[in-house]
């Protein structure tokens, strides 16, 4: 335990000594959907923890895989026990790079982010082209892009394969405030 | 006529288990009650085996009030504890939203809801005030 607290002080005391530029949200929002013609299924989760360093354009993004919120329970205990396992995988990650964050002098604008996206042990990259809004102590990323079901090593069982979409579209709607 | 009704009666079954409800917060009892200092000290602990003693449960935690936000019309609460370094942020459900106006920092509640996680704070949703945190007053 207090290995573990030396560690994160650590990392933020280094982080302070190199970049006065962090910018952090607890509360960012991160939502999928499938389509299909047997149904339409959507998932919310508003617990996204991530982070930008403005001086370098890195962002990590995290999330638990628990925090989807469905509309139908069954739904949201199939998706956790049987596709993507949440008791092995707990989390998904994100980590890379806006591209050109330095050199972005408007407020309002479009990025290429550019990075790994791991989830039930899978690691894919991934490109895509967000909005991006920069206020005073603030940066607001939004946007969405699709991913393969089939990437992630993620088995749907024959019953329920027209109920689910091979391809689903995520959608993430980030505010960052700057962290002091 | 006999196919039929079983046909009937899997049918009613197959439906049900479909809309089967999320499980009432208000009215079930919590598996585990925790006070906000015991849950942290358990996640500092060990991340993985605290996961499996609170994730998917419903638990409630008795402890002091950090913060109140809201956001996108959910109102969130933060519980720390006392060396204030990692907090418990609860997401509450609508249905709390009028009694959350009503709460201070720094008083003392009990929240009721689900434990998701761990992202260098213990994450909640679901969550309800009980009645405990009105009657005293």
């Amino acid at each position: 335990m207090k290995n573990r607290i030396i560690v994160i002080l650590l990392l933020l005391m280094s982080s302070q000594l190199f970049s006065q530029e962090r910018y952090l949200t607890k509360e960012g929002y991160i939502s999928f959907f499938s389509h299909s013609l047997v149904e339409d299924i959507k998932a919310d989760n508003y617990q996204v923890l991530s982070v930008i360093d403005k001086k370098t354009g890195e962002i990590a993004i995290q999330l638990l895989m628990k925090s989807f919120m469905f509309k139908k329970a069954l739904m949201q205990e199939h998706f956790n026990q049987s596709y993507v396992e949440s008791y092995k995988y707990p989390k998904a990650t994100f980590k890379g790079y806006i591209q050109n964050l330095k050199e972005l002098d408007v407020q309002n604008g479009t990025v290429e982010i550019k990075g790994i996206l791991s989830l039930h042990g899978k690691e894919k990259e991934i490109s895509t082209i967000a909005n991006i809004q920069i206020l005073k102590d603030q940066i607001n990323l939004s946007g969405h892009f699709m991913v393969e079901v089939a990437d992630f090593d993620i088995k749907i069982p024959i019953v329920v394969r027209n109920n689910i979409a091979k391809t689903i579209k995520i959608t993430f709607d980030l505010q960052h405030k700057l962290y002091k | 006529m006999i196919v039929l009704v079983l046909i009937i009666i899997s049918l009613f079954f197959i439906i049900n288990l479909y809309n089967k409800p999320f499980i009432d917060i208000k009215k079930s009892n919590p598996e585990l009650e925790v006070t906000a200092q015991e849950i942290l000290d358990d996640y500092l602990a060990d991340e993985y085996s605290a996961n499996e003693k609170y994730v998917d449960n419903l638990i409630q935690i008795k402890g002091e009030i950090a913060e109140i936000s809201f956001d996108k019309g959910i109102s969130i609460i933060t519980l720390k504890d006392r060396s204030g370094f990692s907090s418990i942020i609860c997401h509450m459900l609508p249905e709390a939203n009028l009694n959350v106006l009503k709460l201070k920092k720094g008083s003392q509640i009990t929240i009721k809801g689900v434990c998701t996680g761990y992202l260098f704070d213990i994450m909640m949703v679901r969550c309800i005030l009980t009645n405990s945190n009105f009657n005293e007053k």
